[in-house]
């Protein structure tokens, strides 16, 4: 009989989910502010800034739709860190230099994470891609090429949607791609489905296509991610498999994005996500779409402009950070979710410090330990009745001799 | 002809000898006395469960499928085992009594094939109409006529063997159960794939075609059922016998009379079998999810308990017959079963290594589980102490299954299994107390088989004096009334577990109820 080939981790993972536990706890609360910051009068471009004042420390996210949609992420030493941004220089042809944090020495550490491109393929066999086979693709959405606003703001939470301005009357019209953008002033778990796991340094972006028509009957789509990561360091990408799956049900594998390990207290940064997207604005796990992502790509990408990545990091971007590019795909193995109700979102999770873990819930843990206390329990209790019971009757009856 | 009931069971006169036509001389295959004829009949006894069993876990086999196609969550997938199960908490108890007083044994076999047959065609229509409401009631039809059918074969077992080689013939009968069910998980997937090339796409019409494929197991085995009817008509033509019966008697004001003991293993019973079916039912695409098994893998992996128990059962039968000691077993049975589904939900080990520690303790505890209950229960009631027992057990499973379901979909399979874990650990409380009760109340299910033979020998030696003590005492009555010491002596050594010949085993009515045997 065929093992399966795979004689798996050996689990040390009961040590380990409960060493997490107190991992996970950490990051304390933190002052968030999210801030809207309009273009000037004509363009529709706009930032979304999230601050984020901890102790002896600020972190920054600004979320951006000029360009591709990008976020940058700044981390600096100082509670009165700002963002300063040069419009006319920003929306100009060369952005370099035009957004900065004042005062400059208090940064000490930036990265970025840009959405480029969704890609459209017919997915005929699901697993056609990672087999290296050519798949039909059809031309695909340039992020870029979007026109971004932002809708639906609350106090912790902003949506930017985009709108198809290359081609208004084209396949995509009436749907949308958007990317929601929620900030945690603590740590703590969304109840939405996948319910990931958060920490106050850390906030999620969810990737919604919503009525974006499919241009075949097995379409696919595929989402590219790229990072940008200061001279020297490097993400490195982690599968992270983990027992637990009570949070996101019959999902065992979290991904993440993960930055070289730093020796001060931010800690590396991370993008992780949860091997699932759903296809239904209520999720569930009968509309999970299975979600599969590809080697990290680091040999001679480039990251397309134009974006804030280019406007924050300047001229020699290309040369003097080391640029990645991941892809995401959803596939919904068996059968078409996305074609159903025309609906996907995949949540990730970004921030500094050790990207979270699942840890087992309490309950978990209680039924554990009463189901296997009280045989043993039991056991005990029953052998003291019976020895106690066995010398009452001895002392009975005398021996005769 | 030597009746095996011994000189008490023969009829005084030999009158239903004189009506018998003469005997003409019959080629073996056709002749009901040749072992050659014996060996066909036994056969179609084999594959008229087939069909039954080959079905019953086709919603397994097909999970994905199913749900992908009618767009039903866990909790409504399961709740086809549940509708499985529910005509049969009530069902039970009548089984026996349709069998013996209403249909007789080759009209309810054909009657209770016919239910499956139909029961299955009207869940596969379900799908073909994209009707999940439909495909329940399939499943429902299909459950009153499964379990029943079940008591049917091994009716005709006994009425076929008895006496002769009865313990193979359950035991290949039981073979045959763990054979439809294994072939059922591995080939289901295959054909729907057939079926899908063939339709050019999924969807719950494909489903449908492939329920419907399965259901020819279920025409075959129904025409088992109606060629066996007419070789048995035959038969009782030729060799003058009277039609096969339960001979249970179900009389459920019996139930207040239970002893603590038979309570307790109840509890087991009901409490391991949740653990252990509707983990199978789900189990599938846990492989596949956690272990990232391909689709066949996961099937194979998820019928392993079915391979195991099929040789394992009688060599475990064998061996808890001659050692004694049931509830050591039993407990050890339940203790391996618990690491197993530990293993599974807390370690990455390769699964297939819980999963036959799985199958190896289910083979064990059915072995040792089933046969306390004849130590427990006198004979006269062993007929209610069953059905009761599997009218709880179905019960139980159906409530089980759909709230596994549903924890799956809220909680996921890390918490399923700690459920699953949770039951396993109830049953293993149950069994330590039930060590402790037998222990303080000097009972005898956990005495070595050596014990229990010097015991039987004293008792028989008792009896036999007592016997004797009363023919010279009231000759006249014992003459009258012959079986009156028969079952006085059989009931006497069944409550000791005594081994007893088959012809006079007290629990052979037992042995017709499926469910507790699987």
């Amino acid at each position: 009989m065929p093992a399966g080939g795979r004689l798996l981790l050996p689990g040390l993972w009961l040590l380990g989910g409960l060493s997490c536990l107190l991992a996970a706890a950490g990051g304390d609360r933190r002052q968030v502010t999210l801030q809207y910051i309009p273009g000037s009068n004509s363009s529709s471009a706009s930032l979304l800034h999230v601050r984020a004042v901890g102790r002896n420390d600020t972190l920054h996210y600004v979320w951006s739709g000029i360009g591709a949609p990008t976020v940058l992420l700044v981390y600096t030493r100082s509670e009165s860190s700002a963002l300063h941004v040069n419009w006319t220089k920003l929306l100009s042809a060369s952005p370099a230099g035009a957004i900065w944090i004042e005062p400059p020495g208090s940064v000490v550490y930036s990265t970025a994470v840009v959405f480029t491109k969704v890609f459209e393929y017919n997915g005929t066999n699901a697993s056609g891609l990672s087999k290296g086979q050519e798949e039909p693709f059809y031309p695909s959405y340039d992020l870029a090429g979007f026109s971004w606003q932002i809708v639906n703001q609350t106090a912790l939470m902003a949506k930017f949607q985009g709108m198809n301005t290359v081609d208004p009357g084209g396949t995509s019209h009436n749907g949308t791609i958007s990317f929601q953008v929620t900030a945690y002033e603590e740590g703590g778990r969304d109840s939405p489905l996948p319910r990931l796991l958060h920490t106050a340094n850390s906030s999620k972006v969810e990737f919604i296509m919503d009525s974006v028509a499919p241009r075949g009957n097995k379409s696919r789509f595929l989402l590219e991610v790229v990072t940008v990561e200061e001279k020297g360091g490097h993400k490195r990408l982690q599968s992270v498999r983990s027992i637990d799956d009570e949070y996101t049900p019959t999902i065992f594998e979290m991904a993440q994005l993960v930055s070289k390990p730093r020796n001060d207290s931010v800690g590396p940064s991370f993008f992780q996500w949860k091997t699932t997207a759903y296809g239904s604005r209520d999720a569930s796990r009968e509309n999970a779409i299975r979600c599969r992502y590809y080697p990290l790509q680091t040999a001679n990408r480039t990251l397309p402009g134009p974006s804030i990545a280019h406007a924050y990091f300047g001229e020699g971007l290309g040369r003097s950070h080391s640029i990645a590019a991941i892809n995401i795909s959803f596939s919904g193995e068996d059968g078409e979710v996305y074609a159903e109700k025309g609906y996907l979102s995949w949540s990730a999770l970004l921030g500094f410090g050790t990207p979270p873990k699942d840890a087992f819930s309490p309950l978990v843990m209680a039924i554990v330990a009463v189901a296997l206390g009280t045989p043993v329990v039991l056991l005990l209790a029953g052998a003291l009745v019976v020895l106690f019971a066995r010398r009452k009757r001895r002392s009975q009856y005398e021996p005769i001799n | 002809m030597v009746e095996p009931g011994g000189e008490e069971e023969r009829p005084l006169l030999d009158s239903a000898q004189n009506d018998c036509p003469p005997r003409k001389a019959l080629p073996p295959l056709c002749d009901p006395r040749r072992l050659a004829h014996r060996l066909l009949v036994l056969a179609l006894m084999c594959f008229l469960g087939f069909g039954s069993y080959f079905c019953y876990d086709n919603p397994a086999a097909l999970q994905t499928q199913v749900q992908r196609d009618m767009k039903v969550n866990t909790a409504t997938f399961m709740a086809l085992y549940a509708w499985y199960s529910w005509p049969n908490v009530v069902l039970c108890f009548f089984g026996g009594f349709l069998i013996d007083r209403v249909f007789g044994i080759r009209l309810g076999t054909i009657i209770f094939s016919s239910f499956v047959c139909v029961g299955q065609v009207i869940f596969a229509m379900g799908a073909l109409f994209n009707t999940f409401w439909l495909m329940e009631a399939g499943r429902f039809v299909f459950g009153i006529g499964g379990e029943s059918l079940a008591v049917a074969q091994n009716t005709y077992a006994v009425s076929w063997f008895k006496g002769k080689e009865l313990n193979l013939v359950f035991g290949l009968q039981l073979s045959m159960a763990r054979i439809g069910s294994t072939v059922n998980m591995n080939i289901m997937g295959w054909i729907y794939s057939r079926v899908q090339d063939l339709l050019g796409s999924t969807g719950h019409s494909t489903l449908g075609f492939t329920l419907m494929i399965g259901g020819v197991t279920c025409i075959f085995s129904l025409s088992c059922a109606l060629f066996l009817a007419y070789l048995d008509k035959r038969a009782e033509k030729i060799l003058c016998k009277e039609q096969g019966k339960t001979g249970e008697v179900i009389k459920l004001t019996d139930v207040k009379d239970f002893s603590l003991s038979l309570w307790l293993i109840f509890i087991i019973c009901v409490c391991y079998y949740a653990a252990v079916f509707p983990f199978i039912g789900l189990g599938k695409v846990f492989f596949i999810e956690k272990f990232k098994f391909s689709s066949q893998e996961a099937s194979a992996i998820n019928s392993i308990v079915y391979i195991i128990s099929a040789p394992m059962s009688p060599v475990f039968g064998f061996l808890v017959d001659k050692l004694g000691r049931n509830i050591i077993w039993v407990m050890f049975a339940i203790v391996a079963t618990l690491a197993s589904h530990i293993m599974l939900a807390f370690t990455f080990w390769n699964p297939w290594i819980a999963m036959c520690i799985l199958g190896v303790a289910y083979s064990l505890l059915a072995c040792a589980l089933w046969p306390m209950v004849a130590f427990v229960v006198p004979e006269h009631q062993l007929g209610t102490a069953y059905g009761f027992m599997q009218s709880i057990q179905n019960l139980g499973l159906a409530i089980i299954a759909i709230a596994a379901g549903t924890i799956l979909d809220s909680r996921g399979y890390l918490f399923l299994e700690v459920f699953f874990s949770a039951c396993v650990c109830l049953s293993l409380i149950a069994v330590v107390m039930l060590y402790f009760v037998n222990h303080l109340t000097g009972g005898d299910l956990n005495w070595s088989a050596k014990k229990r033979e010097k015991l039987q020998k004293l008792a028989a030696a008792e009896a036999e004096k007592r016997e004797k003590l009363r023919r010279q005492k009231e000759d006249d009555l014992v003459k009258l009334q012959p079986k009156n010491d028969f079952s006085l002596r059989n009931r006497y050594l069944s409550k000791l577990g005594a081994q007893l010949p088959d012809n006079y085993s007290s629990y052979l009515s037992a042995l017709a109820h499926r469910s507790v045997l699987k």
